[in-house]
């Protein structure tokens, strides 16, 4: 029985690997994403056995001094970017509630295979009270053990399952940083010459989709006639392979070269070329002192303090966390005086003071797909429903090279 | 035109860390020893490297030149040890040399993976040279030579790693066709009962050739640290090139010179999608293109039985004087 499972279970994937699969998901999402474009605020519907936020839990309260914290990342600080971000933010938390070194338990380079379960099982074995995932592929590893020990939170950044898993215990979060996108995007749109930006990101997806338009309607903000151009690695962390698709997007004429993947590496490329450079993570100014401008980054920290402050009162956390600008959980590092466009600070502010004002935000129509249909009506702004980005129209102006 | 010099340059980068790896394997099969461990021994090659520019900075000050010397030293001993383990274990223990090849490419991964993370730890955070250390593995410029159009741009715009794998190339073409010693070692390599015989040291010549082998992967894997990545740790620094180095020896049929512009052909193959983008045919394509050009390869060489381009033929099996 197990055998025949297995064979079909291998025909179905040899299958759906022959389907030309982008093409449906992306018709199958386009209509979703068409039901979505609402003003409405969205509200949440609790299944059975979620808890809503600031309820008490099933679990036990836990003090302060006791709590063993787990983390479970893709890569390891050494990829100065997302992961080294996301520490930072677990050393900020660590500091801001006065925990020790032995309370915080991470493991690093853990795969998106079923040794991220094995290391989710290992912290839940080490007595952890609360565990954080942060890579977008743990999700359904996350998922499998949280059912196993309904007594530990879990918490799984850049996920979209928590909302409809009646699991009380998982939880999904991630902020606005299309925000933070659009500002860092008007510092390229002043700088580029060329009028061409290159735009390396990691997988074809509503996270990087929805980051890139971002970054673009920034730079058009103030560049009219800027154009991009997308290249995919098709991985969240491969150093090698940004380097190479950031000389590649340099080589067609890029000469702002923006990102969505974990690494310096197409910073310190632009450098070499003599080229330009946004980063997104963390400040980038270090590794490419002549070539970043700035970089989109997030404050981790506080979703961290958050989230562990319910684990310690016993009250639920939010099922799906997110926040923005406003907040401050989003925002673009120092811009490097040395090399902006003249007026770039100025024009930054006043699109964050538009973005503050909450009456404008960053995809408000109207919008235009690269194949010329209306996406956002005029007068209409999309709000993402949920914590996850679901914003996954290739905006006019953007090429994607595959 | 401009598109294809930049495409080039692209595959030369990108090939270079494969060629270097593939030169060490030829190498050591022309000894009739299959090493199998190339990926391994570029890990300890590109850690020990990194790390030893490091603490060429961090002990002695020295940056720069001195420390990418010092990197260059450190990784060919490195990539030297692990061949040396392996050719302790299958010349004079006469394992296995599948399994022991197997083996080491899973230690020398663990090894890069364990130190580079360790290193990191020490350093605070992570590991990365200073900038004076990385301009030491930036392009060169070869003044008037550089500014010639189209060839400055094809021949003298690399760093120099580049001209020094092509200086491994051409030498070991020069040393196993033209001297009386790579003679030698082409005859251990093929039949080494009979080399025994003519008086050839075989056991020599297999230590010898493996470690030197050995200490050129290291060397392969010292690039991917210090040029691809810029001088930072990142793990798994080396994810699969090793093993495109052992399929490269196939597909350059076990000739240095042959592994010049097959190289630059794998490295061509590599970067293909960056540069021609066919629209419609995923990444996953392109990235089996040089096992599918390796396999072509195996099977014209299986029809045309050529004996210039085939495999030497011990390499695989273990010698062993007293057994006939």
């Amino acid at each position: 029985m197990r055998k025949f499972l297995s064979m079909m279970l291998s025909l179905v994937l040899l299958l759906s690997l022959l389907a030309f699969v982008p093409a449906t998901v992306a018709a199958a999402s386009e209509t979703e994403a068409e039901m979505e474009i609402e003003e409405t605020e969205p509200v949440i519907e609790y299944l059975p056995n979620q808890i809503p936020e600031g309820e008490p839990t099933n679990m036990d309260p836990v003090a302060l001094e006791d709590i063993k914290i787990g983390f479970v990342h893709v890569s390891d600080p050494s990829d100065q970017g997302y992961t080294y971000n996301h520490d930072l933010g677990t050393q900020h938390m660590a500091e801001t509630l006065g925990l020790n070194e032995d309370q915080i338990i991470n493991k690093f380079n853990v795969p998106e295979t079923a040794e991220c379960a094995t290391a989710l099982r290992e912290l839940a074995e080490e007595g952890c009270h609360i565990i954080f995932a942060t890579s977008f592929g743990f999700e359904d590893f996350v998922l499998e053990v949280a059912a196993e020990y309904p007594d530990i939170e879990f918490c799984h950044a850049t996920g979209y399952q928590a909302l409809t898993t009646d699991l009380p215990n998982v939880h999904n979060y991630f902020g606005a940083i299309y925000q933070a996108r659009y500002l860092s995007g008007i510092a390229a749109g002043l700088k580029t010459e060329t009028n061409l930006l290159g735009y390396v990101t990691a997988m074809p997806f509503a996270e990087c989709i929805s980051g890139f338009d971002a970054f673009y309607l920034g730079a058009k903000s103030v560049n009219p006639d800027v154009k991009m151009l997308v290249m995919y690695t098709n991985s969240w962390n491969d150093p090698t392979k940004e380097a190479q698709v950031a000389q590649a997007l340099i080589d067609r004429g890029a000469d702002v070269i923006g990102q969505h993947c974990d690494s310096t590496a197409p910073a310190t490329t632009a450098q070499q070329n003599g080229v330009w450079h946004v980063g997104y993570n963390s400040d980038m100014i270090e590794a490419a002192p002549e070539a970043s401008l700035t970089s989109a980054v997030w404050d981790w920290s506080q979703y961290l303090i958050y989230a562990v402050n319910h684990r310690v009162e016993a009250t639920a956390i939010a099922l799906d966390w997110s926040k923005g600008l406003a907040d401050k959980v989003v925002d673009i590092s120092a811009l490097n005086e040395d090399i902006i466009a003249e007026g770039t600070a100025e024009a930054i502010e006043e699109a964050r003071e538009k973005i503050l004002s909450g009456e404008w935000d960053v995809f408000t129509g109207p919008l235009y797909d690269n194949e010329g249909n209306i996406v956002v009506e005029e007068g209409v702004t999309f709000v993402e429903p949920q914590s996850a980005p679901s914003f996954e129209f290739i905006l006019e102006g953007i090429t994607v090279v595959e | 035109m401009d598109n294809f010099v930049k495409f080039i340059n692209a595959a030369v980068l990108a090939g270079t860390p494969v060629l270097l790896g593939t030169l060490g394997e030829i190498l050591t099969e022309k000894s009739g020893n299959l090493n199998l461990g190339v990926e391994g021994m570029m890990f300890m090659g590109a850690i020990s490297g990194l790390a030893g520019a490091w603490f060429a900075e961090q002990w002695f000050n020295w940056s720069g030149v001195p420390a990418a010397l010092i990197a260059l030293l450190i990784s060919f001993v490195a990539g030297a040890f692990g061949a040396l383990m392996y050719a302790f274990l299958t010349v004079t223990l006469r394992a296995n040399q599948n399994v022991t090849g197997l083996t080491l490419a899973i230690f020398g991964t663990g090894f890069g993976n364990f130190f580079g993370e360790l290193l990191g730890k020490r350093a605070g955070g992570f590991v990365t040279v200073t900038a004076h250390t990385k301009d030491a593995f930036a392009n060169l410029n070869f003044g008037p030579l550089s500014k010639i159009p189209v060839i400055g741009r094809l021949f003298f715009s690399y760093n120099w790693l580049v001209y020094f794998a092509v200086i491994v190339a051409i030498a070991l073409h020069l040393f196993l066709k033209h001297t009386r010693r790579g003679l030698n070692l082409r005859s251990v390599g093929e039949s080494p009962a009979t080399a025994d015989a003519a008086g050839i040291n075989v056991n020599l010549y297999k230590y010898l050739a493996t470690i030197i082998g050995g200490g050129i992967c290291g060397i392969g894997g010292m690039y991917m640290t210090m040029v691809t990545t810029g001088g930072i740790w990142v793990h798994n620094t080396i994810r699969g090139y090793g093993w495109l180095a052992v399929a490269l020896v196939i597909f350059a049929t076990w000739s240095p010179a042959r592994a010049l512009y097959c190289g630059l052909i794998f490295g061509g193959l590599m970067m293909l999608r960056l540069y021609l983008p066919i629209p419609g045919v995923p990444q996953q394509i392109y990235d089996m293109l040089p096992y599918v050009a390796t396999i072509l390869v195996l099977i014209g060489m299986s029809i045309r039985q050529s004996k210039e381009y085939a495999q030497p033929k011990s390499s695989g099996l273990n010698y062993f004087r007293e057994e006939r």
